[in-house]
């Protein structure tokens, strides 16, 4: 069988081939194809194969432009000329991905791998059309060479001044086919004179090696002991912004995502820069830990409740693992260049984030030995997956990768941790639990109402806290302060004074020193003191006799009144019916005001609404004569334009019969002698919906594709696009 | 995980556990960089701020140490921002420097070319610098030494100053002990300031700071100006100084209202510096009028506002600030800090007191039921009447009388801020005052009787809040004060925290109305003190009439 197509080799490979062909390029099979035909279109479509080469590292990319360049059919042997011998192990390579096939007269790329390497590739013109004899170029003239020179390594155009009257080497070039013209100003290098001047190979550098990654050499044990505090602290701060937004939830942007103002807030409120905070933000929207609220608050969800109860290394994988896979990029957050680009906001997501990620945290754990040097570790990613679209980004990102990563405490001074290797490598993460410092559930109590909780808190003690006292400092221990505000606060969550000091009691190490007890009895003794409550109305008598009287009499239940004090009674129906009940039930009160003033004397209603008379209907008054003349002098000069417009849109429906066509030619050259003679004339011009309308109009000047005029339908100055007049005439 | 006895917080503080047998070691081991915030019963607070890294890197310690110090104590792994943190700190320092130039007199010089380019740019420092010499070198205006470094200082750049003190006139002063022994941290401080040039030191109240003086002087080598607060303290510096040095009676001379002597040591008064006459500061030349070789700035917590200006153009000459407590309540310590110099020594009053250096003392809080009819009228009061009004309460004199009653045999002092309520306890205790208008020489003689033992009781108002050596009074009560002062708390506490002959511990009595604005500013008072880890008790006053103290 005649082996010439991808389809045709693809039907030729066994099971193998396919199989590692599938691995390497997982989208081939999602969804699985019906045949090797489909399979081989899908191979070849454009989207498929960029997902492809944007895999390759930069000594694979080589290759395959290598391969691009060459005329089909193509020898290994070709290529190892025009590259590196070790080109002949990447070819193999190359193959397996299905980005070159082997078919019966030498090796072939399949359709559309040219056209998503794009133009000129490698920096090199497309091949000679004419015979060319390349020895010729050694005894090239100086000002040929010199030419030469600033197009050998691309792009391969020049611009010339004109290519009648080239200058002396453009001239020797053309003439000798070693420059092809494109255009009037335009030349190009044919493809074998590149590679000829490039010494017959068809890149510069050859990246066949990986460039080293530099860095320095850290202590591994204080690795270990910088990783757990970044672990330690990052729980700590996910912790404090998730408390922080379910005591003052931050508002979401309309757009969608946290506000600068609210992201400088937390910033603040932790002690961090924003970078870090906005990190922290989309660190736990990730998790699942925050979300954005009907209301567009920004709040906890339930699973902060669960994730509290969980141990160290649970909550700290339920931060980390979502953070390994997303597309989101926190660092995008609070660029100068991208000022509205907000956190949790709509914006973040990027292509090849993840594999970025992925990319630097791999080579982090093959490097573990070194903290590495960012220029040297981007020039390494960018070796391993040479971006093609956005390598600006791809330069930031590794950085961001890289705090991240430390922030996160995969990383402890810039060297993997254990926790991140046992994190990438997907084992059990209970190490940290046994790392992190074991949480303690005491305090130690000062003299100056300060309470110290010398090592992470166990959850409930660390609540209760929460409430009674405000937190001054927060790291490895936690320093509380009291003062009658926040003990105030803890009466208003419901505690009593006495709960509190058996609370610190219990939870201290030390004795509590007199002046808190008396502190928290002095605030509690206050608290709820005085009371406030909302009624309707209040029935006081000086005999509290009458009032008990009152209080038992059956029918006065309606009312449900309440005794308030011995002569106070409140109930929550209204004075005015609550006398009626009263009245009725033979007892005699008088109504009185707010200020306490008797009302005696009948009741009388007043509205609360403002005076509104109606409006007097069918008379006139007299107009007074200025208005008068006013009335008529408007009425005139309306006339006036009126009957000017009517007559004008007369003419226009009249030639609505026959809406002017004309070709775009004509179109321009009648607007043009109109303008000069300063005419009327009607166009038909075509709106945002194609609907097409007669208008009349005094064409005035022809400027970047449109027609300034007066419009006299509405008398006013307007732009009309030329392309969309479908004809003009003459009035 | 080490289990060592400091808690690294990631807002920079430090927490000791003084409780741990490590503490000393940690202490002294993190002095050098860090700043003593509070020290109470169990855990103290120390900072790690810019200045204090940057006054170490003065001292010669680098980052490295510091670094090893912060792992070497911590109790758990200490977060890798603040390691960052406090070495780029660190490097920041030095980069610039004053140098003495013999052509233009003050120099600027840097190490690092983009530093200088961003300086001379700042708004604030342009006006004080003279012609650029070349890349590195930029001229400063002599006079403004004080002020650049302020600005330096500020905008995170501080300048090394390598330009040197003058030495000042010189006079010869020693130390002369022969009936007495300098303490080791009077020695400490003293080294403390003089290797550092200027500075301040802070000593609890009756810990000696005279003595410092004194030390630093016999340092120096050279005329002295002090600087006190009024009268008397100049009189008990003079004593002081002729109890401790060489120096004899002529050396020394008083400056102040009533006598206006120059000798190589002269005592001056803040009050006469800052006499204003026909709207100029008519005494502020004597700075001038002398080659001085140190000036000692005593309770450099009250220095007033004409001083600090004053002070800002004599940066080459040397500073010594002396005070118990750091605090000004109108938040000017930076001022302090830049202008006289950076804290060079700073102790927790208790670990004066366990060296048996300072008395033990014991702080109380009477509490004062007011009446009825007085609650009434003080809930009626205008608000700023309140505090007169409650702090001034009957019930009060009442508790006071009781009090000097149950002490009666001991030296107490009766401190108030409200001269009606003190000429009305004075009569109803039948002891003298000493209030503002008393002449100096009527007050030296109640001292004096005091002293003794002929006056057991006295009433004194604000004026003796500071600088009064008073060893053997053991009980204060104080009636009143000036609203929330915690600084005015603690130097009251110090008028009795002079280690008594007979080892015994004073006792500090605040009265205090219940439930009243005097209980607020009683809680901010108290602050201070605290926080140096006094503890408050609470009495009620019934328990002082029943005797239950």
């Amino acid at each position: 069988m005649q082996m010439r197509s991808f389809t045709d080799y693809l039907r030729s490979v066994d099971d193998a081939a396919l199989l590692e062909l599938f691995t390497l390029r997982a989208d081939l099979i999602s969804p699985v194809p019906s045949d090797i035909a489909s399979l081989a279109v899908r191979a070849c479509s454009a989207p498929s194969l960029a997902r492809a080469i944007d895999a390759l590292n930069q000594w694979q990319f080589q290759i395959l432009e290598a391969c691009a360049v060459i005329n089909e059919p193509f020898s290994e042997k070709q290529i190892v000329a025009v590259t590196e011998k070790a080109a002949t192990e990447v070819i193999s390579e190359l193959i397996a991905r299905g980005l070159i096939y082997p078919s019966d007269d030498g090796m072939r790329l399949p359709n559309s791998v040219r056209e998503v390497l794009g133009n000129e590739i490698a920096g090199l013109g497309p091949a000679s059309m004419a015979k060319i004899n390349l020895k010729k170029l050694d005894d090239a003239p100086a000002a040929a060479t010199k030419v030469l020179e600033r197009l050998i390594w691309g792009p391969p155009r020049g611009s010339i001044g004109d290519i009648k009257n080239p200058g002396a080497g453009v001239a020797w070039l053309l003439e000798e086919n070693f420059m092809v013209p494109l255009d009037q100003r335009t030349v190009i290098l044919p493809r074998e004179v590149g590679i000829y001047l490039r010494g017959g190979k068809v890149h510069k550098d050859r990246s066949v090696v990986p460039p080293e990654i530099k860095g320095s050499k850290r202590d591994a044990r204080n690795v270990q002991l910088a990783a757990i505090a970044n672990v330690a602290t990052v729980l700590r701060w996910a912790d404090e912004i998730l408390e922080y937004w379910a005591q003052e939830p931050a508002d979401a942007l309309r757009a969608g995502g946290l506000g600068v103002r609210d992201l400088k807030i937390i910033a603040t409120h932790m002690g961090i820069d924003e970078n870090c905070a906005a990190f922290i933000a989309e660190l736990v929207y990730l998790a699942g830990l925050v979300t954005i609220d009907a209301d567009d608050k920004i709040l906890p969800t339930n699973n902060f409740d669960i994730w509290l109860t969980q141990s160290a290394s649970v909550r700290w994988q339920a931060l980390a693992a979502p953070w390994l896979i997303t597309s989101r990029v926190s660092g995008l957050v609070g660029r100068a260049e991208s000022k509205n680009t907000a956190a949790l906001g709509p914006e973040l997501d990027r292509v090849n984030a993840a594999s970025t990620r992925a990319l630097v945290l791999k080579l982090l754990a093959e490097n573990k030995d070194v903290a590495p040097e960012l220029e040297s570790f981007t020039k390494r990613v960018k070796w391993c997956a040479p971006s093609k679209r956005n390598p600006g980004l791809q330069e930031e990102m590794v950085h961001w990768t890289l705090r991240e990563a430390e922030w996160l405490g995969i990383t402890g001074q810039g060297v993997i941790s254990k926790y991140g290797q046992e994190f990438l490598s997907g084992a059990d993460l209970e190490i940290i639990d046994a790392d992190l410092p074991q949480p303690v559930d005491h305090i130690l109590i000062q003299s100056d109402n300060t309470a110290i909780a010398p090592g992470p808190l166990v959850h409930d003690v660390a609540a209760v806290l929460a409430i009674i006292a405000d937190i001054e400092s927060r790291g490895g221990a936690t320093v509380y302060r009291f003062n009658d505000t926040t003990i105030r606060r803890g009466l208003d969550h419901g505690k009593t004074g006495d709960e509190i000091i058996s609370f610190l009691r219990k939870t201290s190490k030390t004795p509590i020193p007199q002046p808190l007890e008396y502190l928290i009895a002095d605030v509690a003794k206050k608290h709820g003191r005085l009371r406030v409550g909302n009624t309707s109305s209040f029935i006081r008598c000086e005999d509290p006799a009458l009032i008990t009287q009152i209080i038992s009499d059956k029918r006065l239940e309606i009312l449900s009144l309440r005794r308030i004090a011995p002569e106070v009674m409140i109930c929550d129906m209204d004075a005015h019916d609550v006398m009626n009940v009263l009245r009725n039930a033979g007892y005699l009160p008088a109504a009185e005001s707010t200020n306490g003033m008797l009302l005696t004397g009948p009741r009388s209603s007043r509205a609360q609404s403002k005076p509104r008379p109606p409006r007097i209907i069918g008379e006139l008054e007299v107009p007074t004569d200025a208005a008068l003349t006013a009335a008529i002098r408007t009425i005139r000069v309306g006339e006036k334009s009126s009957h000017k417009q009517s007559t004008l849109r007369n003419i226009a429906n009249n030639a609505l019969g026959a809406l002017p066509r004309t070709t775009a030619n004509e179109t321009l050259d009648v607007l043009l002698k109109y303008i000069q003679e300063q005419r009327s004339l009607s166009i038909g011009y075509a709106d945002n919906n194609g609907a097409v309308s007669h208008r009349i109009i005094d064409p005035l000047k022809i400027s970047a594709g449109s027609l300034i005029a007066r419009d006299h339908g509405t008398g006013e100055m307007q732009t009309f696009r030329i392309p969309r007049i479908t004809g003009v005439a003459p009035l | 995980m080490t289990d060592g006895p400091l808690i690294v917080q990631s807002d920079k503080t430090l927490l000791l556990d003084i409780d741990h047998a490590m503490s000393t070691e940690c202490r002294r081991a993190i002095a050098p960089f860090a700043e003593l915030e509070r020290s109470p019963e169990h855990i103290h607070t120390y900072r790690l701020t810019n200045l204090g890294l940057w006054n170490a890197r003065a001292a010669g310690h680098d980052a490295e140490m510091v670094i090893d110090t912060l792992i070497k104590y911590s109790r758990y792994a200490v977060p890798h921002s603040i390691l960052v943190d406090v070495a780029e700190t660190m490097s920041r320092y030095g980069r610039l420097r004053l140098e003495a130039d013999p052509i233009h007199g003050l120099i600027l010089v840097t190490t690092d070319t983009a530093v200088l380019e961003e300086v001379i740019r700042a708004k604030k420092i342009a006006p004080l610098l003279g012609v650029r010499i070349d890349n590195d070198t930029i001229a400063v205006h002599p006079s403004q030494r004080g002020q650049i470094k302020q600005s330096l200082l500020r905008l995170g750049w501080p300048a090394e100053d390598f330009a040197g003190y003058v030495d000042g006139q010189a006079h010869d002063i020693e130390l002369k002990q022969d009936d007495w022994k300098i303490r080791p941290y009077q020695e400490l401080a003293a080294e403390g300031f003089w290797h550092g040039g200027s500075g301040v030191v802070v000593l609890p109240c009756g810990a000696g700071k005279t003595i410092v003086g004194a030390a630093a002087m016999a340092h120096a080598k050279a005329t002295t100006l002090i600087l006190v607060t009024n009268t008397i303290a100049a009189r008990q510096w003079r004593e002081e100084l002729l109890k401790r040095t060489t120096l004899n009676e002529d050396e020394i001379g008083e400056y102040s209202g009533a006598k206006k002597e120059i000798r190589p040591v002269t005592i001056a008064t803040y009050q006469v510096m800052t006499k204003k006459k026909d709207g100029v500061y008519a005494h502020l030349d004597l700075f001038d009028t002398h080659d001085w070789g140190l000036i000692i700035y005593d309770e450099v917590h009250l220095l007033p506002a004409p001083i600090f200006r004053f002070t800002a153009d004599i940066q080459s000459r040397r500073r010594l600030g002396l005070t118990a407590t750091l605090v000004r309540e109108d938040g000017m310590e930076g001022e302090v800090f830049s202008l006289i110099g950076p804290k060079r020594f700073d102790v927790p009053w208790k670990e004066i007191e366990s060296q048996g250096y300072i008395a033990p003392a014991q702080c109380v809080e009477v509490r004062v039921n007011l009446s009825e009819t007085e609650r009434i009228s003080y809930a009626t009061a205008e608000p700023e009447e309140r505090y007169r009004f409650c702090a001034t309460t009957r019930t009060k004199r009442n508790v006071v009388e009781s009090l000097v009653a149950h002490h009666a045999g001991e030296q107490i002092l009766v401190i108030g801020q409200y001269i009606d309520q003190l000429d009305e306890l004075s009569e109803t205790l039948g002891v003298p005052l000493i209030k503002g208008e008393t002449p100096v020489k009527e007050r030296e003689i109640l001292f004096n009787k005091f002293r003794t033992g002929e006056v057991t009781c006295l009433v004194v108002s604000k004026v003796a809040n500071f600088s009064i050596d008073l060893p053997d009074a053991t009980i204060a009560i104080q009636v009143s004060g000036a609203f929330g002062s915690r600084q005015e708390e603690a130097q009251r506490l110090g008028r009795i925290l002079r280690p008594k002959s007979d080892g015994r511990s004073a006792t500090f009595y605040s009265v205090v109305s219940r439930d009243t604005i005097d209980q607020d500013f009683a809680q901010n008072r108290q602050r201070f003190l605290a926080e140096q880890g006094y503890a408050y008790k609470i009495i009620d006053a019934d328990d002082v009439f029943q005797g239950k103290i």
